[in-house]
């Protein structure tokens, strides 16, 4: 039962990471239809824009992290202007490939800059675990969670109690009809690929001081990030969160009880299992196409 | 009168047999070539297979599935584990490995035949790959796990393949067979049904077509394709190891099929040779070959939406895909 606790606790630290990462994908899926399959990446390039803010500018972690946001928010206003909008009329295989090789790009650009080493970025909270009857809570799930939790409850007022969100969740539910009480639908999916990114930067920002800086951060968030919408209901926003959550605690402790090679896979068997068993997932629609 | 250039015309079926020159001609390159370069061009034949066979899928299909490297490694595999264990001879290798690429086809097919399509297809595909190759890696037992599969000495009936020169000539006849067994095929029935549920699926159904027997069949046939592929892939690098079908070498296959053109075989072709030479001279400086595909790709999206190929056309009409044109 100990052991239990213990692993679900990291796990959801884990998770939450996943979660986040997840809904920023889903926030451009909804308003574009369009899966990035280049997130990962783009959580990399924000993580290392924050190490390079601290390490090279000397900036204090907190300003450096709320300038990585804002500069990957226009960042993905900049790739959708650029790179998304001119191939809107073509087949989705085109908008696939394009958010891979963007991907590539980056991840070709960190490592000729960087090269193949591993960067420690420096810790924020460097903080005794605190100690909770037998549980330890170390700095590391404590700051996660705190401020995970934090950007998920301003996200969700956002969205659900300001007029930005209402004029979101119109478009959501119709273009056209967005579009004629006068919402500027392609600012809004520009917009919208910032938001995304820029979310995405957090859950690298978050994670960086844990997992270490590389350029092939990105792909482990990308397959992560699947499974927990797929998990949770594809499109469905809080449907990634509970995913990421429940992927974050299934990997603890399956890797525990069964074997620690599993943790590499879980996400991958989450993906075929549901998509077998309930394509819809946990709070999805069913979109299927029959014939 | 004027006369007007109209594509595809039976007189100008003849000008295509052009294509018949190409495997002719590349006869001489082992006799101009270094043993460096001919494993170049033998990557390259190696490609052209993948590329073709994935092409029929995202192409002529139209299915966003990327279980490319899963049925590209059970080929490699195949081959691999019947040479060392059972000492078949290659030929006979080849042919299995072809069933079960084929049957791995099968497999992908059964989760778009149940409604998974576009991302979901993408994503299960995707994670069908990665579970094989986690599959490879630990089933060590059997495929010594990261170190690889070392293969013995492989002979094409009476041909030791020892050096490249033998192996380019057995992969040269292996990938004209399949190109044109593919090319073929695609000009049948069974092509024509199959870019018809790319465009619309519904109105193949109501046309009396069969469609999920033709999805099937696409599947096995691209299965087949790149698991003989798979099998080529084996001999040529000597030793089968996990991470070469792994997640990037699945957006390389996609690129190919994306850099020469979708649902083209000629396309395949040119694709499979672009990004296998220039990445090959790339790779000696580190994140310059990621570097440099990305932005490839990304102009190639940009600015010649349907890849190397549609240089051709603009040539000469004659080199027209005849059944899928968009």
């Amino acid at each position: 039962m100990y052991y239990v606790l213990q692993l679900t606790l990291s796990g959801l630290a884990q998770g939450a990471i996943y979660g986040l990462i997840a809904l920023s994908m889903t926030v451009v899926y909804r308003a574009t239809t369009v899966v990035n399959f280049g997130h990962g990446d783009f959580v990399m390039a924000g993580a290392f824009m924050a190490y390079v803010l601290v390490i090279y500018l000397g900036l204090p972690y907190i300003p450096a992290a709320v300038l990585t946001v804002v500069i990957l928010f226009f960042f993905g206003v900049g790739i959708s202007r650029g790179f998304i909008d001119p191939i809107k009329a073509g087949p989705h295989i085109g908008f696939a490939m394009m958010s891979i090789s963007l991907g590539y790009v980056l991840r070709g650009a960190a490592r000729t800059l960087w090269g193949r080493e591993v960067f420690p970025m420096p810790r924020v909270f460097d903080m005794e675990p605190i100690f909770l009857g037998d549980l330890v809570v170390t700095g590391d799930v404590l700051y996660i969670s705190a401020i995970v939790a934090v950007l998920l409850v301003v996200f969700f007022l956002i969205f659900y109690r300001t007029t930005v969100g209402t004029v979101i969740q119109a478009v959501y539910q119709s273009e056209r009809g967005a579009t004629l009480i006068g919402v500027n639908v392609q600012a809004f999916h520009q917009s919208m690929w910032g938001v995304g990114l820029a979310m995405g930067a957090m859950g690298g920002i978050l994670i960086a001081p844990i997992s270490l800086l590389h350029p092939d951060l990105g792909a482990t968030f990308l397959i992560r990030g699947f499974a927990a919408m797929t998990l949770g209901g594809f499109g469905s926003l809080r449907g990634a969160v509970v995913g990421g959550l429940l992927l974050g605690v299934a990997e603890q402790n399956l890797g525990f009880y069964v074997n620690t090679a599993l943790i590499d896979i879980t996400a991958y068997l989450v993906i075929v299992a549901v998509l077998v068993l309930r394509p819809a997932g946990l709070f999805g629609k069913t979109v299927t196409v029959r014939v | 009168m004027n006369k007007t250039k109209i594509p595809s015309t039976p007189s100008m079926t003849k000008w295509r047999r052009v294509y018949y020159l190409i495997p002719i001609v590349a006869l001489v390159i082992p006799f101009f070539a270094n043993e460096y370069l001919l494993w170049v061009v033998n990557a390259i034949l190696v490609y052209t297979l993948v590329t073709v066979g994935f092409n029929l899928i995202l192409g002529n299909l139209g299915q966003l599935a990327f279980a490319n490297t899963a049925f590209f490694g059970i080929g490699a595999y195949t081959t691999a584990i019947l040479m060392v264990y059972f000492d078949v001879p290659y030929f006979l290798a080849i042919l299995a490995s072809a069933v079960v690429g084929g049957i791995a086809g099968f497999l992908a097919s059964v989760t778009a035949l149940r409604g998974i399509r576009l991302y979901y297809l993408a994503i299960i595909t995707l994670a069908f790959g990665e579970l094989m190759r986690w599959v490879y890696l630990h089933g060590d037992k059997v495929t010594d796990g990261s170190d690889g599969l070392l293969l013995p000495a492989a002979s094409f009936f009476w041909i030791p393949l020892d050096s490249e020169a033998p192996k380019f000539y057995v992969f040269l006849l292996l990938t004209v067979i399949v190109v044109k067994a593919t090319s073929n095929l695609m000009r049948s029935k069974i092509g024509r049904a199959i870019v018809a549920i790319r465009d619309n699926e519904s109105a193949t159904a109501s046309l009396g077509i069969h469609t999920a027997r033709y999805i099937v069949l696409a599947f096995v046939w691209s299965g087949s394709v790149v698991g003989i592929a798979g099998a080529m892939f084996a001999v040529l690098t000597e030793r089968v190891l996990p991470e070469a079908f792994g997640l990037t070498e699945v957006i390389i296959h996609f690129g190919m099929v994306l850099v020469g053109g979708t649902g083209s075989i000629v396309g395949s072709v040119l694709g499979a040779i672009a990004l296998t030479a220039l990445p090959e001279y790339f790779r000696q400086f580190p994140g310059m070959d990621e570097l440099f595909f990305g932005i490839v790709i990304v102009l190639i999206l940009l600015f010649l939406p349907k890849g190397l190929v549609s240089l051709l056309h603009r040539i000469s009409p004659v080199f027209q895909e005849r059944y899928y044109r968009d």
